[in-house]
């Protein structure tokens, strides 16, 4: 099934010309551009509305956290080091949350398990359709989520876990590291069978430089401790959270390492939180650090992508890189921007269609497409056969 | 990591009292040059010099940065051997620490060096103190606790401040661990118990080096990876003892596993400072301004700085911040002077011999030609607990 867009704004280099119009077919993109003649069967009359790719959330914890503990499918809080685990068998996908996720004009995110423990499991990018997570699945294994910081610490803390300092998680990290090259060795010689692990499977992708790991840190020195490991190791990685990136944002445009910050919009109920703030974004984009910012669902409600964006505008962030931290920053942090992220030819039909700037909170979802399945949110949004 | 710092290309230091070989001494001039003394010229004394040092006749070229220090003391910036900086941080303490492991015993693997943090405000009040290179090791509540760490108090992020990024491995006799373990109702619980933890691990370690050597080994074990260095000898045992059965618990214990050994704390050392003595003993001395509130510090005495020094060991003074503050360290020193230390001794016990208790004695702790420049310029006299630095060099750049 084919549908156009048209007359709608789209953005070019940070500002929205009007009376272009996009071609859906298959689930794709399949032109852009002022002169598009072609029956199809659904035209979309936008009327100089504002066209996005769809919003992308770089690190949720969407369909895994649900109201109250029991229910929640988020951490193995007994095991400090759980790489096996992989989030598409905890994810609710008809989770209120990607009903409000749709609704925010998110289209893709990684869900990811929750970030108290030292290695909590890996990172999967799905779209926000879909009656199950298997449909719209995009990379099942999008690296090895580590948590450094408060966090971890306090929750090793009530646990009585072995280590339960910086210190001591740090070298956790580090110890399941060198047993996964190990195994990795011992794998590969072909006199030895030995038995699969289960753990040090999932951790194999990430030892031979496939995945990244990817860093829920807050404070500057628990980010150093993790560039440091990932040196060691010779390891991707990217940080998230980052909320004292800013702090050392020259290192950071160095080693060419991207940060997904967020949530900002929280209070400072943590030691590690102190030095949060708005402007982390600019100063981390002035330094030349791919960002992308994030609300953590379920540490800020999911809708709130957007104002994320709006506030680091706020202070000071350039609106362009604002509008590519919530779309093609993160399609390219999450190493799928080769089909997601852009409106252009070939890319996935991933579109949010709304009342005014994307930017400006009081714009509306009117309409959202995803894979080419539409989603009407406003009854103003006139479709003709 | 790149140095933050940039170098100033020349600073020289005019006149005034340098602390030259273990005394006072008249200075008429000392060179630094990127980051290192290059020169030392004392009035009415044979000028030393540095590898390509002119002599004084000739005309050196011009410096950044000239100080007359007329009237003013020179000191190398003093060290500290034995702190928990930034583990325990300034004004949050307990609710968010790093110091010990409390549920783990056995942690050789965990390294002080992942948990400092440069931008607590006591690296600054160490700096302003004269303080220049701290040693923090983590805390004594595990039989085994961890890495320690050496580094400079200034800089940006650790990486920059870094002397040593492991350097000794740390272990605990005495109240403490029985006291944490015993509490949770584990083992240990005695002074046995705690000694049979160190024994058992140090022996898995001397077992792992030899099937480590076979061809059959695989898999490595990061605890005895942490403790090979420690069996090698190329590390030391940093022992926590204050009683003196304790400090011979941890020497019986060194000698049966041939380990190198520094004693910390060694509160009752001057109780058998002879053996002490036979055994050219490493001494880290301290934290001696505190109440007696733990029975193994009964004997605590401001005498025995001074007693294991003429016995022969290589002693040094320690704030162990936070117990005391950092900046308390020249005062510590004070005291033991007031007691009867002679001031000469008691300036080497916090910058010479911490210096060579650490491994560094090529490096820091003296002001020597090819030595770093860390230097502290005093108005008045350092070990006046009024006194305070004007001016402090790290690396050559003027941090205070």
């Amino acid at each position: 099934m084919a549908t156009i867009f048209n007359n709608v704004r789209i953005n070019m280099n940070g500002k929205f010309f009007p009376g272009q119009k996009v071609l859906v077919e298959n689930g794709k993109i399949n032109m852009v551009g002022s002169s598009i003649f072609k029956n199809v069967e659904n035209v979309i009359e936008c009327e100089q509305r504002y066209l996005v790719p769809g919003l992308i959330d770089a690190h949720t914890h969407l369909g895994l956290a649900e109201p109250g503990d029991k229910l929640s499918d988020i951490t193995e809080s007994e095991l400090p080091i759980t790489p096996q685990l992989r989030p598409l068998d905890g994810i609710r996908m008809h989770s209120r949350a990607l009903e409000d996720a749709r609704r925010a004009g998110i289209t893709t995110c990684m869900v990811c398990p929750g970030s108290d423990s030292p290695i909590a499991g890996i990172c999967s990018i799905l779209k926000t359709n879909g009656n199950s997570a298997d449909v719209g699945l995009i990379v099942e294994q999008a690296g090895v989520l580590m948590s450094f910081g408060e966090e971890p610490k306090g929750r090793a803390k009530s646990y009585r876990h072995e280590l339960s300092t910086s210190m001591g998680l740090t070298a956790l990290i580090r110890e399941t590291i060198m047993k996964a090259q190990d195994y990795n060795i011992a794998k590969q010689n072909k006199k030895i069978v030995k038995d699969r692990e289960i753990d040090m499977e999932a951790l194999l992708p990430l030892i031979k430089g496939e995945v990244p790991m990817r860093v829920s840190a807050h404070r500057a020195e628990d980010i150093l401790s993790a560039i440091r490991i990932a040196e060691e190791f010779e390891l991707k990685i990217i940080i998230e959270h980052g909320t004292e990136a800013h702090l050392i944002a020259p290192i950071l445009a160095e080693k060419q390492i991207p940060v997904v910050i967020g949530p900002t919009l929280v209070p400072k109920l943590r030691h590690e939180l102190n030095e949060k703030t708005f402007e982390g974004a600019k100063i981390l984009a002035d330094a030349g650090v791919d960002i992308a910012l994030t609300c953590d669902y379920p540490g800020l409600p999911i809708e709130t992508l957007r104002v994320a964006a709006a506030m680091a505008v706020q202070y000071g962030l350039d609106e362009k890189i604002a509008l590519a931290a919530i779309t093609e920053n993160p399609a390219k942090i999450l190493g799928i921007d080769e089909r997601i992220g852009k409106i252009r030819k070939g890319y996935d039909a991933d579109l949010a269609l709304f009342s005014g700037h994307p930017l400006d909170i009081r714009s509306k979802l009117e309409a959202l497409c995803v894979d080419g399945d539409l989603f009407i949110f406003s009854d103003k949004i006139r479709i003709e056969d | 990591m790149g140095k933050g710092l940039t170098y100033i290309m020349k600073t020289v230091l005019e006149k005034g009292q340098i602390f030259y070989q273990g005394k006072f001494q008249n200075l008429e001039k000392l060179v630094i040059e990127k980051g290192k003394i290059t020169e030392i010229n004392l009035v009415s004394a044979k000028p030393k010099k540095g590898k390509a040092a002119p002599a004084t006749k000739k005309k050196s070229p011009e410096a950044d940065n000239i100080v007359n220090c007329e009237g003013k003391f020179i000191l190398p910036g003093f060290i500290d051997a034995h702190t928990h900086i930034s583990l325990e941080q300034d004004g949050i303490g307990q609710s968010d620490s790093d110091t010990n492991e409390v549920f783990g015993l056995v942690t050789p693997q965990v390294r002080a060096y992942d948990a400092v943090k440069m931008r607590d405000n006591c690296f600054k009040e160490a700096v302003e103190a004269g303080i220049t290179t701290v040693m923090i090791a983590p805390g004594s509540a595990n039989p085994i606790g961890g890495q320690c760490c050496i580094v400079k108090t200034v800089g940006k992020i650790v990486d920059e401040a870094c002397v040593k990024e492991s350097a000794g491995l740390k272990m605990a006799f005495g109240e403490n661990p029985k006291r944490v373990y015993g509490d949770q109702k584990k083992f240990p619980s005695t002074r046995m118990g705690t000694a049979a933890v160190i024994r058992e691990w140090l022996m898995k370690a001397q077992d792992y080096l030899k099937r480590k050597k076979t061809k059959e080994f695989k898999d490595r074990e990061i605890k005895l990876e942490a403790l090979l260095p420690v069996i090698e000898g190329k590390t030391s045992v940093r022992a926590h003892a204050h009683q003196a059965d304790d400090i011979i618990t941890a020497y019986r214990i060194a000698q049966e596993f041939n380990l190198d050994l520094i004693f910390d704390h060694c509160t009752e050392g001057h109780l058998i400072a002879t053996e002490l003595g036979k055994w050219k003993a490493k001494a880290v001395v301290g934290p001696t301004m505190v109440t007696r509130k733990k029975v193994e510090l009964r004997n605590r005495s401001y005498k025995t700085v001074e007693t294991l020094m003429d016995e022969g060991c290589l002693v040094a003074i320690t704030t162990d911040h936070p117990v005391m503050p950092i900046d308390s360290l020249n005062v510590a020193a004070a005291i033991c002077v007031k007691h009867g230390l002679d001031e000469d001794r008691a300036i080497k016990a916090i910058t010479e011999n911490p210096a060579a208790i650490l491994g560094l004695e090529k490096r820091l702790g003296k002001l020597e030609v090819g030595f770093d420049a860390d230097i502290v310029i005093w108005k008045t006299h350092p070990l006046d607990a009024r006194s305070q630095p004007e001016q402090v060099y790290v690396d050559g750049n003027r941090v205070v």
